[in-house]
């Protein structure tokens, strides 16, 4: 029975970074390939405020979006000034010098041995969380709230700003809206609870190491996002569950190890492609990639 | 000290315009962002160590063996995942992530086969050359000599047949190409197959001196790609100029620093000719850009 919480704990934190990486490629169009790099970020950052300070689980959230948030400044600063293709190669370029940061500054990183006994989240200061039971119920209650914010969102002005950015981005400028502003805040928005789901891995998994946030995970979460499709809520979480249940089923199935992992990617693969030709928009996507 | 680093720089950079140029002719006349170019390039690393080393040929037909395999490969890209996505008037970003999940594919299916490990085509040790204090291996000498004939032969085409014209009639307006009764499906097949042989070449000539292993593609094309963007984009030239400097500057970046900041510098880089030169050193100046 652990096992499958534990596939849940993970199936949460898979959520909120797919919701994540719609908000800006979904719902704002702009194709990012370094939703790792927040996540790391988010796991690093809360790693040290985890180990350093005795402080509520609500307050270092909120630190920790803060600070992975103001990260992202510097990638909304590329948006605004590059189109399309230049704009993805930049991102990929903020991960590799990330993830480059993290493999080599080691006084702080720990380098590729990656941080031991990250400590456990503390829910009001004192109580110290540990186990999978109580992992699973935090974290059912944070996606939660991520994916009812998320949900919202769609509904709610800002959001409607957003789509029409998407639609036809002169048109919301000749509209009087500051695109480079909402788009902006999308990049804040999205890395933070990228960076929220870096805490719940840290603290759930006692350990980080940088090849956890490198530009294949930034991949796989864009391939995540893809199958399951953009522009929604339940697009999103249908692709975190179906990357996060694939395995799970060949182990079933009875593969060798060596080759599941394997034929998983291709899997993954193979439905990209397909779900790019047969149906664009995702399998429970609303909106197309433009 | 310091000119052997430069010379190192000069080889490693001539491997970056041919896999530079190869992406381009993909990006520059199909628009589409190639990066299952990377899994060409794992590919035909493969099918070269399979053939010499598991079959024992020769070097020689076996990276020719690899060479048109890789052609075939990007063939097979642009028939099967390319041509119907374009028929279908797919966005370009749609292409890209098929494009992603090709590559996916290829790097996955060569794990399968081949396994995770490390290989090497060439055990051997050759006594290396020495010209003054600058040292040059034989794998080198190989990649400097068939890199530059092949850089040659393709700047020649490009410039004096009338395949490179085309090819650069449709790198500039594919839809005036098409109005004067170019067939541009029969031009991408030409495109693709030139593409993946230049990917292969890349390929052969660096694996033959550091080896393989199935992750290497994306760090590389990578690596190719920032090459392309320094050099200038929209044209073809240019890569060489981008590939030579961009290597160059990375094995000045281990003479004074050290390996591991490499790619770090590269992204800056990189990051500073997106902010305040887009085009390039000697690119158009485009208004998309």
């Amino acid at each position: 029975m652990e096992y499958v919480f534990h596939i849940i704990i993970m199936l949460n934190i898979y959520i909120m970074l797919v919701l994540s990486a719609n908000l800006t490629i979904g719902m704002a169009n702009l194709l990012t390939m370094c939703q790792a790099a927040f996540y790391g970020i988010g796991a690093y950052i809360g790693t040290f405020f985890l180990t350093q300070f005795n402080l509520p689980f609500v307050v270092i959230a909120f630190l920790v979006m803060v600070i992975t948030g103001t990260f992202s400044f510097l990638v909304s600063f590329a948006s605004v000034r590059l189109k399309d293709d230049y704009f993805v190669i930049a991102t990929m370029g903020f991960q590799l010098i990330f993830f480059t940061i993290l493999y080599n500054w080691t006084d702080v990183t720990g380098g590729p041995h990656g941080l031991l006994d990250v400590p456990g989240i503390k829910l009001f200061g004192v109580y110290e969380l540990s186990g999978v039971y109580e992992y699973l119920i935090l974290s059912l209650i944070i996606t939660a709230i991520v994916v009812w914010l998320f949900h919202n969102l769609a509904s709610s002005p800002f959001g409607r700003v957003l789509n029409a950015i998407r639609a036809d981005e002169t048109m919301a400028l000749a509209m009087g809206r500051d695109t480079a502003m909402f788009k902006s805040w999308a990049f804040f928005l999205s890395a933070a609870i990228a960076g929220l789901a870096g805490v719940v891995y840290a603290s759930y998994n006692s350990y980080i190491n940088p090849n956890s946030f490198k530009l294949d995970e930034s991949i796989f979460i864009l391939s995540a996002l893809f199958i399951g499709g953009i522009g929604n809520t339940k697009g999103p979480i249908l692709g975190a569950l179906f990357v996060v249940i694939i395995p799970e089923l060949l182990r079933f199935v009875g593969l060798p190890n060596t080759i599941a992992a394997n034929l998983r990617q291709i899997i993954y693969g193979l439905s990209l492609v397909l779900v790019m030709y047969y149906r664009p928009q995702g399998i429970l996507g609303k909106t197309i990639l433009k | 000290m310091i000119g052997q680093f430069v010379i190192n720089g000069l080889i490693t950079g001539i491997l970056y315009s041919i896999l530079a140029i190869g992406f381009a002719l993909v990006y520059n006349t199909t628009r589409v962002f190639h990066i299952a170019a990377a899994g060409i390039y794992v590919f035909a690393a493969y099918m070269f160590w399979l053939f010499a080393s598991r079959f024992g040929l020769p070097v020689v037909p076996a990276s020719i063996i690899a060479i048109v395999l890789a052609g075939l490969l990007s063939l097979i890209t642009e028939l099967c995942v390319y041509r119907p996505l374009k028929n279908r008037n797919a966005s370009l970003n749609v292409s890209m992530i098929a494009s992603i999940g090709l590559m996916i594919i290829i790097v996955n299916l060569m794990v399968m086969f081949f396994g995770n490990e490390t290989k090497v085509i060439n055990s051997s040790i050759v006594q290396p050359l020495s010209f003054g204090n600058i040292i040059i291996t034989f794998p080198q000498l190989l990649q400097a000599v068939i890199g530059v004939i092949a850089l040659i032969a393709f700047v020649f085409v490009l410039q004096s047949t009338g395949w490179g014209l085309k090819l650069r009639a449709l790198s500039a307006d594919e839809s005036l190409f098409e109005t004067l009764g170019y067939d541009t499906y029969r031009t991408r097949v030409a495109v693709f197959l030139a593409s993946g042989a230049l990917i292969a070449i890349a390929s052969c000539l660096t694996v033959y001196d550091v080896g393989l292993d199935p992750n290497m593609g994306m760090n590389v094309l990578i690596n190719a790609i920032v090459a392309m963007i320094i050099g200038g984009s929209g044209r073809f030239n240019t890569c060489i100029l981008g590939g030579i400097s961009l290597g160059v500057l990375q094995s000045l970046t281990v003479y004074q620093f050290a390996s591991n900041w490499q790619n770090a510098v590269t992204f800056v880089v990189l990051l500073l000719f997106l902010f305040l030169r887009p085009q390039g050193i000697a690119g158009y100046k485009q208004r998309t850009v």
